[in-house]
Protein backbone atom coordinates (compact mmCIF):
# COMPACT_ATOMS: atom_id res chain seq x y z
CA UNK A 1 0.00 0.00 0.00
CA UNK A 2 2.25 2.76 -1.09
CA UNK A 3 1.62 6.38 0.17
CA UNK A 4 3.32 9.76 -0.48
CA UNK A 5 5.29 11.67 1.93
CA UNK A 6 4.82 15.20 1.30
CA UNK A 7 8.42 16.04 2.80
CA UNK A 8 10.44 13.95 1.85
CA UNK A 9 8.45 13.84 -1.85
CA UNK A 10 8.69 10.41 -2.64
CA UNK A 11 5.91 7.13 -2.02
CA UNK A 12 6.83 4.91 0.83
CA UNK A 13 5.33 1.44 1.33
CA UNK A 14 2.78 2.30 4.66
CA UNK A 15 2.94 -1.35 5.46
CA UNK A 16 6.97 -1.49 5.76
CA UNK A 17 6.89 1.63 7.89
CA UNK A 18 3.88 0.12 10.40
CA UNK A 19 6.75 -2.87 10.33
CA UNK A 20 9.24 -0.51 11.11
CA UNK A 21 7.20 1.51 13.58
CA UNK A 22 6.40 -2.11 15.48
CA UNK A 23 9.83 -3.11 15.90
CA UNK A 24 11.81 -0.49 16.81
CA UNK A 25 8.68 0.81 19.31
CA UNK A 26 8.98 -2.93 21.11
CA UNK A 27 12.57 -2.43 21.84
CA UNK A 28 12.22 1.11 23.08
CA UNK A 29 9.58 -0.29 25.64
CA UNK A 30 11.63 -3.08 26.53
CA UNK A 31 14.53 -1.00 27.19
CA UNK A 32 13.83 2.26 28.02
CA UNK A 33 15.63 3.73 25.07
CA UNK A 34 13.95 6.19 22.06
CA UNK A 35 15.45 3.77 19.15
CA UNK A 36 16.37 6.27 17.30
CA UNK A 37 19.89 5.09 16.90
CA UNK A 38 18.31 2.06 15.25
CA UNK A 39 15.22 4.02 13.25
CA UNK A 40 17.68 6.88 11.40
CA UNK A 41 19.72 4.12 9.83
CA UNK A 42 16.79 1.83 9.17
CA UNK A 43 14.97 4.83 7.15
CA UNK A 44 17.76 6.06 5.12
CA UNK A 45 18.53 2.00 4.35
CA UNK A 46 15.19 2.28 2.39
CA UNK A 47 15.64 5.20 0.98
CA UNK A 48 14.36 8.27 2.83
CA UNK A 49 16.84 11.45 1.99
CA UNK A 50 18.93 11.68 5.21
CA UNK A 51 18.25 14.85 6.66
CA UNK A 52 14.03 14.00 6.60
CA UNK A 53 15.12 10.35 8.25
CA UNK A 54 16.88 12.14 11.28
CA UNK A 55 14.44 14.94 11.63
CA UNK A 56 10.77 12.94 11.28
CA UNK A 57 12.94 10.43 12.98
CA UNK A 58 13.48 12.33 16.25
CA UNK A 59 9.69 13.27 16.13
CA UNK A 60 8.37 9.72 15.76
CA UNK A 61 10.86 8.95 19.44
CA UNK A 62 9.16 11.53 20.85
CA UNK A 63 6.04 9.86 20.46
CA UNK A 64 7.25 6.56 21.52
CA UNK A 65 8.54 7.63 24.29
CA UNK A 66 5.77 9.29 25.99
CA UNK A 67 3.70 5.79 25.20
CA UNK A 68 6.52 4.28 26.99
CA UNK A 69 6.83 7.15 29.59
CA UNK A 70 3.54 6.98 30.68
CA UNK A 71 3.65 2.67 31.29
CA UNK A 72 6.59 3.67 33.36
CA UNK A 73 4.29 6.31 35.30
CA UNK A 74 2.09 4.04 36.32
CA UNK A 75 4.61 1.60 37.46
CA UNK A 76 6.38 4.34 39.54
CA UNK A 77 10.16 4.47 37.77
CA UNK A 78 10.25 7.57 36.55
CA UNK A 79 12.81 9.55 38.92
CA UNK A 80 11.10 13.05 38.03
CA UNK A 81 14.04 15.00 39.73
CA UNK A 82 16.90 13.46 38.17
CA UNK A 83 15.35 13.33 35.02
CA UNK A 84 14.92 17.56 35.45
CA UNK A 85 18.42 17.53 36.35
CA UNK A 86 19.66 15.55 33.26
CA UNK A 87 17.37 17.50 31.02
CA UNK A 88 18.77 21.15 31.64
CA UNK A 89 22.10 20.12 31.00
CA UNK A 90 21.00 17.97 27.78
CA UNK A 91 19.35 20.72 26.40
CA UNK A 92 21.97 23.43 26.91
CA UNK A 93 24.53 20.03 25.81
CA UNK A 94 22.73 20.10 22.62
CA UNK A 95 22.79 23.60 21.78
CA UNK A 96 26.64 23.28 22.21
CA UNK A 97 26.32 20.05 19.59
CA UNK A 98 24.38 22.20 17.07
CA UNK A 99 27.36 24.06 17.33
CA UNK A 100 29.85 21.65 16.40
CA UNK A 101 27.44 20.22 14.30
CA UNK A 102 27.68 23.15 12.07
CA UNK A 103 31.49 23.67 12.15
CA UNK A 104 31.94 19.69 11.29
CA UNK A 105 30.01 20.71 8.49
CA UNK A 106 31.77 23.91 7.14
CA UNK A 107 35.10 21.32 7.66
CA UNK A 108 33.55 18.98 4.88
CA UNK A 109 33.07 15.28 5.94
CA UNK A 110 30.55 15.41 7.88
CA UNK A 111 28.72 12.23 6.85
CA UNK A 112 32.60 10.79 8.18
CA UNK A 113 31.94 12.77 10.96
CA UNK A 114 28.44 11.57 11.66
CA UNK A 115 29.40 7.57 10.68
CA UNK A 116 32.47 7.46 13.23
CA UNK A 117 30.68 9.04 15.84
CA UNK A 118 27.96 6.37 15.81
CA UNK A 119 30.78 3.22 15.19
CA UNK A 120 32.40 4.62 18.17
CA UNK A 121 29.84 5.83 20.70
CA UNK A 122 27.27 3.11 20.00
CA UNK A 123 30.69 -0.02 20.02
CA UNK A 124 32.25 1.47 23.47
CA UNK A 125 28.74 1.90 24.51
CA UNK A 126 27.70 -1.75 23.72
CA UNK A 127 30.69 -3.63 24.45
CA UNK A 128 30.79 -2.25 27.84
CA UNK A 129 27.13 -2.73 28.45
CA UNK A 130 27.80 -6.65 27.78
CA UNK A 131 31.10 -7.05 29.59
CA UNK A 132 29.05 -5.55 32.66
CA UNK A 133 25.82 -7.24 32.29
CA UNK A 134 27.65 -11.09 31.66
CA UNK A 135 29.67 -10.68 34.78
CA UNK A 136 26.31 -9.63 36.58
CA UNK A 137 24.92 -12.72 35.62
CA UNK A 138 27.77 -14.71 36.36
CA UNK A 139 27.92 -13.61 39.97
CA UNK A 140 24.12 -14.33 40.08
CA UNK A 141 24.80 -17.70 38.92
CA UNK A 142 27.72 -18.47 41.68
CA UNK A 143 25.40 -16.70 44.42
CA UNK A 144 28.26 -14.36 45.31
CA UNK A 145 26.37 -11.03 47.42
CA UNK A 146 25.23 -8.43 44.75
CA UNK A 147 27.43 -4.80 46.19
CA UNK A 148 24.37 -1.98 45.62
CA UNK A 149 26.52 0.38 44.45
CA UNK A 150 30.33 1.14 44.67
CA UNK A 151 31.88 4.67 46.25
CA UNK A 152 34.53 6.35 44.27
CA UNK A 153 35.40 10.00 43.85
CA UNK A 154 32.59 10.93 42.47
CA UNK A 155 30.16 10.75 45.62
CA UNK A 156 33.09 12.97 47.24
CA UNK A 157 31.93 15.98 45.31
CA UNK A 158 29.59 18.88 46.71
CA UNK A 159 26.17 20.25 45.69
CA UNK A 160 24.49 17.37 46.57
CA UNK A 161 20.87 15.83 46.30
CA UNK A 162 18.78 13.71 47.80
CA UNK A 163 17.41 11.34 44.42
CA UNK A 164 14.68 9.38 46.66
CA UNK A 165 13.05 7.26 43.92
CA UNK A 166 16.72 6.28 43.01
CA UNK A 167 17.99 6.29 46.84
CA UNK A 168 20.75 7.90 45.61
CA UNK A 169 22.03 10.86 47.56
CA UNK A 170 24.99 12.45 45.39
CA UNK A 171 26.30 15.43 44.10
CA UNK A 172 24.50 17.19 40.82
CA UNK A 173 28.06 17.74 39.07
CA UNK A 174 28.25 13.83 37.92
CA UNK A 175 24.31 13.80 36.49
CA UNK A 176 24.61 17.67 35.30
CA UNK A 177 28.15 16.36 32.95
CA UNK A 178 26.21 13.08 31.59
CA UNK A 179 23.62 14.98 30.40
CA UNK A 180 25.61 17.55 28.61
CA UNK A 181 27.66 14.90 27.48
CA UNK A 182 24.81 13.50 26.06
CA UNK A 183 23.28 16.31 24.96
CA UNK A 184 26.19 16.91 22.99
CA UNK A 185 26.42 13.36 21.09
CA UNK A 186 22.41 13.35 20.85
CA UNK A 187 22.57 16.56 18.72
CA UNK A 188 25.37 15.77 16.75
CA UNK A 189 23.67 11.73 15.91
CA UNK A 190 20.13 13.17 15.67
CA UNK A 191 19.07 10.70 18.14
CA UNK A 192 17.48 11.17 21.58
CA UNK A 193 20.68 9.54 23.52
CA UNK A 194 18.88 6.90 25.77
CA UNK A 195 20.96 4.27 24.66
CA UNK A 196 23.78 6.03 26.34
CA UNK A 197 21.76 7.87 29.26
CA UNK A 198 20.66 4.08 30.57
CA UNK A 199 24.21 2.99 31.36
CA UNK A 200 25.41 5.76 31.93
CA UNK A 201 23.38 5.97 34.95
CA UNK A 202 23.56 2.10 36.03
CA UNK A 203 27.80 2.56 35.97
CA UNK A 204 28.34 5.85 36.71
CA UNK A 205 25.80 7.49 39.06
CA UNK A 206 24.80 3.52 40.90
CA UNK A 207 20.88 3.63 39.69
CA UNK A 208 18.97 0.67 40.16
CA UNK A 209 18.03 -0.45 36.67
CA UNK A 210 14.05 -0.60 37.26
CA UNK A 211 14.29 4.03 37.02
CA UNK A 212 17.15 4.03 34.73
CA UNK A 213 14.38 3.36 32.24
CA UNK A 214 11.79 5.37 33.31
CA UNK A 215 14.04 8.61 34.02
CA UNK A 216 15.28 7.82 30.39
CA UNK A 217 12.29 7.94 28.70
CA UNK A 218 11.60 11.02 30.34
CA UNK A 219 14.89 12.79 28.86
CA UNK A 220 14.16 11.44 25.83
CA UNK A 221 10.96 12.78 25.54
CA UNK A 222 12.02 15.99 26.04
CA UNK A 223 15.42 16.41 23.98
CA UNK A 224 13.23 14.68 20.65
CA UNK A 225 10.53 17.13 21.21
CA UNK A 226 13.40 20.03 21.52
CA UNK A 227 15.45 18.47 17.68
CA UNK A 228 11.56 17.84 16.17
CA UNK A 229 10.96 21.93 16.88
CA UNK A 230 14.37 22.77 15.96
CA UNK A 231 14.91 20.94 12.84
CA UNK A 232 10.96 22.18 11.59
CA UNK A 233 12.67 25.68 11.84
CA UNK A 234 16.49 25.52 10.49
CA UNK A 235 16.17 22.28 8.02
CA UNK A 236 11.93 21.90 7.56
CA UNK A 237 12.35 18.37 6.99
CA UNK A 238 10.37 16.49 9.27
CA UNK A 239 7.70 14.22 7.75
CA UNK A 240 4.70 14.29 9.73
CA UNK A 241 3.16 11.60 7.87
CA UNK A 242 6.48 9.51 8.01
CA UNK A 243 6.10 10.12 11.83
CA UNK A 244 2.56 9.77 12.41
CA UNK A 245 3.28 5.90 10.10
CA UNK A 246 5.95 4.87 12.33
CA UNK A 247 4.44 5.99 15.27
CA UNK A 248 0.65 3.99 14.49
CA UNK A 249 3.47 0.80 15.02
CA UNK A 250 5.42 2.58 17.13
CA UNK A 251 2.64 2.72 19.97
CA UNK A 252 2.03 -0.46 20.32
CA UNK A 253 5.13 -2.24 20.15
CA UNK A 254 6.30 0.04 23.01
CA UNK A 255 3.77 -1.10 25.36
CA UNK A 256 4.78 -5.10 24.26
CA UNK A 257 8.11 -4.28 25.09
CA UNK A 258 7.01 -2.10 28.36
CA UNK A 259 4.94 -5.54 29.66
CA UNK A 260 7.39 -8.18 28.67
CA UNK A 261 10.17 -5.44 30.13
CA UNK A 262 8.86 -6.19 33.74
CA UNK A 263 9.56 -10.20 33.14
CA UNK A 264 13.35 -9.59 32.16
CA UNK A 265 15.92 -9.27 34.78
CA UNK A 266 17.45 -5.99 34.76
CA UNK A 267 20.92 -7.54 33.79
CA UNK A 268 19.51 -9.41 31.14
CA UNK A 269 18.12 -6.57 29.43
CA UNK A 270 20.89 -4.69 29.66
CA UNK A 271 22.84 -7.13 27.84
CA UNK A 272 20.45 -8.07 24.98
CA UNK A 273 20.44 -3.92 24.65
CA UNK A 274 24.40 -4.33 24.68
CA UNK A 275 24.25 -6.83 22.13
CA UNK A 276 21.95 -4.91 20.00
CA UNK A 277 23.94 -1.50 20.22
CA UNK A 278 26.97 -3.93 19.52
CA UNK A 279 25.44 -5.18 16.39
CA UNK A 280 24.38 -1.87 14.52
CA UNK A 281 27.87 -0.24 15.31
CA UNK A 282 29.12 -3.35 13.31
CA UNK A 283 26.59 -2.86 10.70
CA UNK A 284 27.36 0.96 10.38
CA UNK A 285 31.19 0.18 10.61
CA UNK A 286 31.07 -2.37 7.56
CA UNK A 287 28.84 0.52 5.72
CA UNK A 288 32.28 2.51 6.13
CA UNK A 289 34.61 -0.57 5.30
CA UNK A 290 33.19 -2.51 2.52
CA UNK A 291 33.52 -1.18 -1.27
CA UNK A 292 30.36 0.51 -2.15
CA UNK A 293 27.90 -0.94 -4.96
CA UNK A 294 28.16 3.08 -6.65
CA UNK A 295 31.47 4.66 -6.24
CA UNK A 296 29.39 8.06 -6.76
CA UNK A 297 26.42 9.59 -5.23
CA UNK A 298 24.39 12.68 -6.19
CA UNK A 299 22.72 15.23 -4.38
CA UNK A 300 21.57 18.59 -4.54
CA UNK A 301 24.22 21.52 -4.99
CA UNK A 302 23.68 23.92 -1.72
CA UNK B 1 0.82 29.56 -32.74
CA UNK B 2 -0.33 28.01 -36.47
CA UNK B 3 -1.17 31.01 -39.02
CA UNK B 4 -4.00 30.31 -41.76
CA UNK B 5 -1.76 31.26 -43.98
CA UNK B 6 0.95 29.24 -42.86
CA UNK B 7 -1.79 26.10 -42.41
CA UNK B 8 -2.69 26.74 -46.09
CA UNK B 9 0.58 26.98 -47.18
CA UNK B 10 2.27 23.86 -45.74
CA UNK B 11 0.85 21.11 -47.36
CA UNK B 12 2.23 22.82 -50.72
CA UNK B 13 5.41 23.60 -49.09
CA UNK B 14 5.68 19.98 -48.01
CA UNK B 15 5.27 18.76 -51.30
CA UNK B 16 7.94 21.58 -52.88
CA UNK B 17 10.45 20.03 -50.27
CA UNK B 18 9.86 16.21 -51.00
CA UNK B 19 10.24 16.78 -55.22
CA UNK B 20 12.84 19.18 -54.61
CA UNK B 21 14.88 18.09 -51.23
CA UNK B 22 18.45 17.04 -52.69
CA UNK B 23 18.74 20.27 -54.72
CA UNK B 24 17.92 22.24 -51.80
CA UNK B 25 20.45 20.93 -49.54
CA UNK B 26 22.94 21.88 -51.86
CA UNK B 27 22.11 25.27 -52.39
CA UNK B 28 21.63 26.05 -48.49
CA UNK B 29 22.22 24.54 -45.44
CA UNK B 30 19.33 23.17 -43.97
CA UNK B 31 17.60 24.99 -40.44
CA UNK B 32 18.11 23.77 -37.56
CA UNK B 33 13.78 23.92 -37.19
CA UNK B 34 12.07 24.61 -40.22
CA UNK B 35 9.85 27.71 -39.82
CA UNK B 36 6.76 25.76 -40.75
CA UNK B 37 5.08 23.92 -38.24
CA UNK B 38 1.41 23.38 -39.51
CA UNK B 39 -1.08 20.32 -39.49
CA UNK B 40 1.97 18.33 -40.73
CA UNK B 41 1.93 17.24 -36.79
CA UNK B 42 -0.73 17.87 -34.00
CA UNK B 43 -0.27 16.53 -30.65
CA UNK B 44 -1.61 16.67 -27.22
CA UNK B 45 -0.94 15.56 -23.61
CA UNK B 46 -3.66 13.47 -21.70
CA UNK B 47 -3.60 15.54 -18.99
CA UNK B 48 -1.46 18.98 -18.18
CA UNK B 49 -1.30 18.31 -14.68
CA UNK B 50 -0.38 15.95 -12.39
CA UNK B 51 -1.79 15.81 -9.17
CA UNK B 52 0.42 14.59 -6.40
CA UNK B 53 -1.52 13.55 -3.29
CA UNK B 54 -1.04 10.97 -0.56
CA UNK B 55 -1.62 8.33 -2.84
CA UNK B 56 0.61 9.13 -5.50
CA UNK B 57 2.96 6.37 -6.66
CA UNK B 58 4.10 7.88 -9.89
CA UNK B 59 2.23 7.89 -13.27
CA UNK B 60 2.48 7.73 -16.97
CA UNK B 61 2.20 10.80 -19.15
CA UNK B 62 0.14 9.83 -22.26
CA UNK B 63 1.51 11.97 -25.43
CA UNK B 64 -0.55 11.58 -28.57
CA UNK B 65 -1.30 12.48 -31.76
CA UNK B 66 -1.80 12.74 -35.81
CA UNK B 67 0.68 12.84 -38.62
CA UNK B 68 -0.20 14.33 -42.16
CA UNK B 69 1.62 11.65 -43.67
CA UNK B 70 2.91 8.05 -43.05
CA UNK B 71 4.36 6.75 -40.13
CA UNK B 72 7.21 4.25 -40.56
CA UNK B 73 10.35 2.87 -41.73
CA UNK B 74 10.11 4.48 -44.88
CA UNK B 75 7.86 7.44 -43.90
CA UNK B 76 7.94 9.77 -41.28
CA UNK B 77 9.15 9.22 -37.69
CA UNK B 78 7.84 11.20 -34.29
CA UNK B 79 10.50 11.91 -31.75
CA UNK B 80 8.81 12.83 -28.09
CA UNK B 81 11.46 14.57 -25.73
CA UNK B 82 10.33 15.32 -22.46
CA UNK B 83 11.63 17.76 -19.93
CA UNK B 84 11.67 18.32 -15.95
CA UNK B 85 12.47 21.89 -14.52
CA UNK B 86 16.48 22.80 -14.25
CA UNK B 87 18.39 21.89 -10.73
CA UNK B 88 22.08 22.00 -10.08
CA UNK B 89 23.73 18.92 -8.72
CA UNK B 90 26.89 17.78 -6.97
CA UNK B 91 28.11 14.38 -7.71
CA UNK B 92 30.89 12.99 -5.54
CA UNK B 93 33.44 10.02 -6.04
CA UNK B 94 33.80 8.17 -2.95
CA UNK B 95 37.55 7.11 -2.26
CA UNK B 96 39.39 4.84 0.04
CA UNK B 97 40.85 6.90 3.50
CA UNK B 98 42.82 4.94 5.77
CA UNK B 99 40.20 2.03 4.95
CA UNK B 100 37.39 4.01 5.08
CA UNK B 101 35.01 5.07 2.44
CA UNK B 102 34.68 8.74 2.41
CA UNK B 103 33.41 11.54 0.41
CA UNK B 104 36.50 12.34 -2.25
CA UNK B 105 36.39 14.37 -5.18
CA UNK B 106 33.37 16.52 -6.21
CA UNK B 107 31.69 17.98 -9.57
CA UNK B 108 29.04 20.20 -10.10
CA UNK B 109 26.53 20.37 -13.02
CA UNK B 110 24.62 23.39 -13.73
CA UNK B 111 20.97 23.44 -14.80
CA UNK B 112 20.67 19.47 -15.02
CA UNK B 113 16.82 18.44 -15.93
CA UNK B 114 15.79 17.17 -13.47
CA UNK B 115 13.65 14.48 -15.70
CA UNK B 116 14.58 13.45 -19.26
CA UNK B 117 12.90 11.32 -21.16
CA UNK B 118 13.19 10.40 -25.01
CA UNK B 119 10.79 8.00 -27.05
CA UNK B 120 10.50 7.58 -30.72
CA UNK B 121 9.05 5.32 -33.51
CA UNK B 122 12.48 3.96 -34.73
CA UNK B 123 15.94 4.24 -32.89
CA UNK B 124 17.06 8.51 -32.65
CA UNK B 125 20.15 7.91 -33.74
CA UNK B 126 19.40 6.47 -36.86
CA UNK B 127 17.06 9.19 -37.68
CA UNK B 128 18.89 12.48 -37.15
CA UNK B 129 22.70 13.66 -37.28
CA UNK B 130 24.78 14.21 -34.12
CA UNK B 131 24.54 17.72 -34.91
CA UNK B 132 20.15 17.78 -34.81
CA UNK B 133 19.97 15.59 -31.97
CA UNK B 134 22.97 17.46 -29.73
CA UNK B 135 21.09 20.96 -30.58
CA UNK B 136 17.54 19.33 -29.28
CA UNK B 137 19.60 17.09 -26.88
CA UNK B 138 17.92 13.55 -27.99
CA UNK B 139 19.73 10.81 -26.23
CA UNK B 140 21.50 10.92 -22.60
CA UNK B 141 24.59 11.34 -24.10
CA UNK B 142 23.60 14.65 -25.99
CA UNK B 143 22.18 16.14 -22.84
CA UNK B 144 25.09 15.57 -20.88
CA UNK B 145 27.86 16.75 -23.32
CA UNK B 146 26.16 19.94 -23.52
CA UNK B 147 25.80 20.44 -19.42
CA UNK B 148 27.65 23.17 -17.98
CA UNK B 149 30.54 21.47 -15.52
CA UNK B 150 33.63 19.97 -14.93
CA UNK B 151 34.33 18.10 -18.43
CA UNK B 152 35.83 14.58 -16.11
CA UNK B 153 34.04 11.89 -18.56
CA UNK B 154 33.80 9.53 -15.06
CA UNK B 155 31.48 12.38 -13.45
CA UNK B 156 29.58 12.43 -16.31
CA UNK B 157 28.48 9.32 -16.90
CA UNK B 158 28.08 8.75 -13.00
CA UNK B 159 25.37 11.26 -13.34
CA UNK B 160 23.48 9.34 -16.12
CA UNK B 161 24.08 5.70 -14.44
CA UNK B 162 22.73 7.41 -11.03
CA UNK B 163 19.75 9.63 -12.60
CA UNK B 164 18.55 6.17 -14.50
CA UNK B 165 19.09 4.06 -11.11
CA UNK B 166 16.37 6.66 -9.71
CA UNK B 167 14.31 6.43 -12.70
CA UNK B 168 14.28 10.24 -13.25
CA UNK B 169 15.72 9.95 -16.97
CA UNK B 170 15.41 7.64 -19.25
CA UNK B 171 15.96 6.82 -23.35
CA UNK B 172 14.13 5.04 -25.54
CA UNK B 173 12.82 2.51 -23.13
CA UNK B 174 9.70 1.64 -24.90
CA UNK B 175 8.62 3.30 -28.48
CA UNK B 176 6.11 5.42 -29.74
CA UNK B 177 3.65 2.72 -30.90
CA UNK B 178 1.83 3.72 -34.05
CA UNK B 179 -1.72 2.64 -35.24
CA UNK B 180 -3.78 3.39 -38.40
CA UNK B 181 -0.03 4.34 -40.29
CA UNK B 182 -1.20 8.14 -38.77
CA UNK B 183 -2.10 7.90 -34.96
CA UNK B 184 0.70 8.01 -32.57
CA UNK B 185 0.59 7.11 -28.90
CA UNK B 186 3.34 7.19 -25.71
CA UNK B 187 3.83 6.80 -22.32
CA UNK B 188 6.46 8.44 -20.36
CA UNK B 189 6.90 7.33 -16.83
CA UNK B 190 7.27 9.61 -14.53
CA UNK B 191 8.33 7.94 -10.78
CA UNK B 192 7.49 8.94 -7.39
CA UNK B 193 9.90 11.35 -6.47
CA UNK B 194 9.75 13.05 -9.44
CA UNK B 195 9.84 16.89 -8.72
CA UNK B 196 7.22 19.86 -8.31
CA UNK B 197 7.56 22.18 -11.41
CA UNK B 198 6.55 23.27 -14.57
CA UNK B 199 7.83 20.45 -17.18
CA UNK B 200 7.48 20.35 -21.02
CA UNK B 201 7.30 17.72 -23.82
CA UNK B 202 8.77 18.55 -27.67
CA UNK B 203 7.25 16.27 -30.21
CA UNK B 204 9.53 16.34 -33.54
CA UNK B 205 8.34 15.00 -36.61
CA UNK B 206 11.37 13.59 -38.52
CA UNK B 207 11.14 13.11 -42.13
CA UNK B 208 14.58 12.59 -44.03
CA UNK B 209 16.94 13.26 -41.46
CA UNK B 210 15.32 16.44 -40.74
CA UNK B 211 13.13 17.93 -37.94
CA UNK B 212 10.01 19.35 -39.89
CA UNK B 213 7.43 20.10 -37.68
CA UNK B 214 7.91 20.81 -34.00
CA UNK B 215 5.33 21.38 -30.97
CA UNK B 216 5.61 22.05 -27.74
CA UNK B 217 3.10 20.81 -25.11
CA UNK B 218 3.62 22.36 -21.15
CA UNK B 219 2.97 20.51 -17.99
CA UNK B 220 2.77 20.87 -14.48
CA UNK B 221 3.52 18.65 -11.87
CA UNK B 222 1.54 19.92 -8.58
CA UNK B 223 0.83 18.54 -4.64
CA UNK B 224 -2.45 18.98 -4.14
CA UNK B 225 -5.01 17.72 -1.00
CA UNK B 226 -3.28 17.07 2.36
CA UNK B 227 0.22 16.54 0.42
CA UNK B 228 0.02 20.50 -0.55
CA UNK B 229 -1.00 21.19 2.63
CA UNK B 230 1.63 19.49 4.91
CA UNK B 231 4.05 20.86 2.77
CA UNK B 232 2.81 24.80 2.40
CA UNK B 233 3.11 24.75 6.37
CA UNK B 234 5.86 23.35 6.99
CA UNK B 235 7.43 25.58 4.53
CA UNK B 236 5.66 28.86 5.69
CA UNK B 237 4.95 28.72 9.08
CA UNK B 238 7.85 26.14 10.53
CA UNK B 239 7.77 27.02 14.29
CA UNK B 240 3.26 26.31 14.27
CA UNK B 241 4.55 23.04 11.95
CA UNK B 242 7.07 21.80 14.75
CA UNK B 243 4.82 22.51 17.70
CA UNK B 244 2.40 20.61 15.80
CA UNK B 245 4.39 17.35 14.98
CA UNK B 246 5.64 17.39 18.67
CA UNK B 247 1.95 17.73 19.69
CA UNK B 248 0.56 15.53 17.26
CA UNK B 249 3.31 12.57 18.30
CA UNK B 250 2.69 13.09 21.93
CA UNK B 251 -1.01 12.84 21.18
CA UNK B 252 -0.60 9.36 19.34
CA UNK B 253 1.98 8.13 22.34
CA UNK B 254 -0.68 8.99 24.80
CA UNK B 255 -3.48 7.43 22.62
CA UNK B 256 -1.57 4.03 22.46
CA UNK B 257 -0.70 4.01 26.33
CA UNK B 258 -4.49 4.52 26.98
CA UNK B 259 -5.60 1.79 24.01
CA UNK B 260 -3.37 -0.27 25.51
CA UNK B 261 -4.34 -0.24 29.29
CA UNK B 262 -7.80 -1.15 28.86
CA UNK B 263 -7.25 -3.68 26.06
Amino acid sequence: MPVYLPIAEMSVDALLLLGIGLGVGWLSGLFGVGGGFLLTPLLILIGIPAPVAVASGANQTLGASVSGLIAQWRRGNVDARMGCVLLVAGLAGSGAGTQLFVLLKRLGQIDLAVSLFYVVVLGTVGALMVRESLRAIIRRRRALPARTHQHSWLHGLPFKMRFRQSRLYISVIPPMMIGFGIGVLSSIMGVGGGFMLVPAMIYLLGMPTTTTIGTSLFQVTFVSANVTLLQALQTGSVDVVLTLLLLTGGVAGAQFGAAMGTKLRGEETRALLGLLVLLVAAGLLWGLLATPASLYLMGPAT
Amino acid sequence: MTLPAAASLAPLLAAFLLLATPALAQREPPPPAPPFAGPALAAELGQDRIAVDTSFSGADLLVFGATDRLLGPAGDNVVILGLGPPRDVVVRRRVRWLGLWVNGPSARFQEVPNYYAVAATAPVAGLLEEAARRERRLGLDMLTARLAGPRDPLFRAALVDLKRGSRLWNEEESPVEVSGGRLFHARLPLPSTIATGDYIVQVLLVRNNRIVARQELPFRVDRVGATARIADVARSLPFAYGLACIALAAFAGWLGSVIFRRG
